[in-house]
């Protein structure tokens, strides 16, 4: 009876699915291996992946209120742009598009969710109130979303990476290269991976970033409200300064945080290793936790 | 079951209710008195009259430092630590407001550039919060509403500790993460564009 029950909410769902996305477009267009392919739409989902043949391949499930899809390619430009009506707030399109795995990609939308995986070119990902989830190879990657959360998974592969949200989470997993990543609110939580550079900041949200620096490397974390728990470990070690004014600051190796003479405040300074690499963080009323291993 | 009395009588017509009330008791007596010490109290002595003004100038005279102190705090925020990034506009500070309503106006940064584009950005603002839907237009207020109080909380604690550089630092930030977070919403609501 239960089974029963259940399949039937299942098969309910999935009518309510495919109800909900009245027709169906598909087109394939000739590309250029190395080309740049722009993509827009107003609400739904943009799926994005990469593949070896050079053609981009749309699928897309149009719901009411879209016009249609409108797909071009010239040159090394190929379009994708999905029409709306333009009294129409709600509504979507559900994208799926398949580009030549080295394509640099453009993606913008208003409340869709986007999400890319095995793209190797640059990746400019962004939508306002929707989700970002990307894989990261080793081409720059800009991301942002409004009050959307930002998932990106690294392979370690030193890139660029410039990922913002404003009232979302932001999760990287593998961060190689240079990293600088973003929140309001929202909390950061970062893996690195070798890194080179990482630059993070949040207003009242928390950060917590794990994992290894590569030889030489520099992290500057700061927050207001927000507490920093930074466990990292970096090849050559790192020279470490810590402030906040009225927060509490505290390590895994010992060291005793020092008051300011004048006003209120507490620093912590000093060498893990041989000190090739920088550490500094920086709160206002944050507790700030250091560990030189992750 | 008793009859009721003569002032619980129902009155179903103005007619019925009497033409004039004369009051309980006399309060002429009463008002005259205090009338009489009223004037008592303005045919005060020359000598104490200076007194009573001497107190409200002593009165003023406070008030007028404490100005000065806050003003002169006030001189010594951002741009006073040598890093030539931002300078001060004296302007006292406004009370912390709904971001919806009002993000920030108070603007500490003089560059007229930055409060040209802050100022259109913050005029925007309504009007591209409303075209988001409501739970993510919840969450970005509450974003700035995180920025507004970052501001008043570093506002506050440069106030006790005006040449921090740390304060002076995450203050420069606050600053660009508010610019960051209204430049991204001017830029949300084109349909189909995204930011």
């Amino acid at each position: 009876m239960r089974i029963g029950s259940g399949l039937a909410g299942a098969l309910l769902m999935l009518l309510t699915a495919t109800a909900a996305y009245a027709a169906v477009f598909d087109r394939q267009v000739p590309a250029q291996p190395r080309g740049v392919v722009e993509i827009s739409n107003f609400s739904g989902n943009i799926e994005v992946s990469g593949w070896d043949r050079s053609e981009v391949s749309v699928h897309a499930e149009l719901a009411g209120g879209v016009e249609g899809v409108a797909v071009s390619s010239e040159g090394g430009h190929t379009s994708i742009k999905v029409r709306t009506e333009a009294s129409v707030s709600q509504g979507g399109a559900r994208l799926q598009v398949k580009i030549p795995k080295e394509s640099e990609l453009d993606v913008s939308a208003m409340s869709a969710h986007v999400s890319t995986s095995s793209v190797l070119g640059i990746q400019r990902l962004s939508t306002v109130s929707g989700n970002v989830t990307a894989e990261i190879a080793g081409a720059d990657v800009e991301l942002k979303t409004v009050s959307g959360t930002v998932q990106v998974k690294g392979r370690g592969q030193p890139a660029r990476l410039r990922a913002s949200t404003v009232s979302g989470d932001l999760h990287l997993q593998h961060g190689g290269g240079d990293i600088e990543v973003g929140t309001i609110n929202g909390a950061l939580i970062v893996s690195l991976d070798g890194a080179r550079s990482v630059r993070a900041r949040t207003t009242s949200g928390d950060l917590r970033l794990d994992g290894t620096l590569s030889h030489g490397a520099t992290l500057e974390a700061s927050s207001i409200s927000g507490s920093l728990t930074v466990r990292t470990a970096a090849d050559g070690g790192f020279a470490y300064e810590v402030s906040s004014f009225s927060g509490g600051i505290s390590d895994c190796f010992n060291a005793s945080p020092e008051h300011t003479q004048y006003g209120p405040g507490s620093r912590l300074s000093g060498t893990r290793g041989t000190g090739a690499g920088h550490v500094r963080l920086r709160t206002l009323s944050g507790n700030v936790q250091l560990c030189d291993r992750p | 079951m008793t009859e009721p009395s003569n002032t619980d009588r129902k009155v179903t017509s103005l007619r019925e209710l009497p033409q004039s009330i004369e009051p309980r008791h006399d309060l002429w007596p009463g008002i005259e008195a205090r009338l009489g010490d009223i004037r008592a109290a303005d045919g005060a002595t020359p000598a104490q009259r200076r007194a009573v003004r001497m107190r409200w100038l002593a009165a003023a005279a406070m008030v007028a430092c404490v100005a000065i102190g806050v003003w002169v705090g006030r001189g010594l925020l951002p741009g006073t630590a040598g890093s030539g990034t931002v300078a001060v506009n004296t302007s006292p500070p406004q009370a912390v407001q709904p971001p919806v309503n009002a993000v920030p106006h108070e603007v500490y940064v003089s560059d007229p550039r930055y409060q040209e584009q802050r100022a259109a950005l913050v005029r925007d603002l309504q009007a591209r919060l409303a075209a988001l839907p409501q739970p993510q237009r919840d969450k970005v207020t509450a974003s700035l509403q995180a920025i507004e109080k970052a501001k008043a909380d570093l506002e506050e604690a440069l106030g006790h500790d005006p040449s921090n550089a740390l304060l002076q630092e995450l203050l420069v930030n606050t600053y660009q993460d508010e610019m960051r977070v209204l430049t991204d919403v001017h830029e949300a609501s084109d349909p189909g564009r995204g930011i």
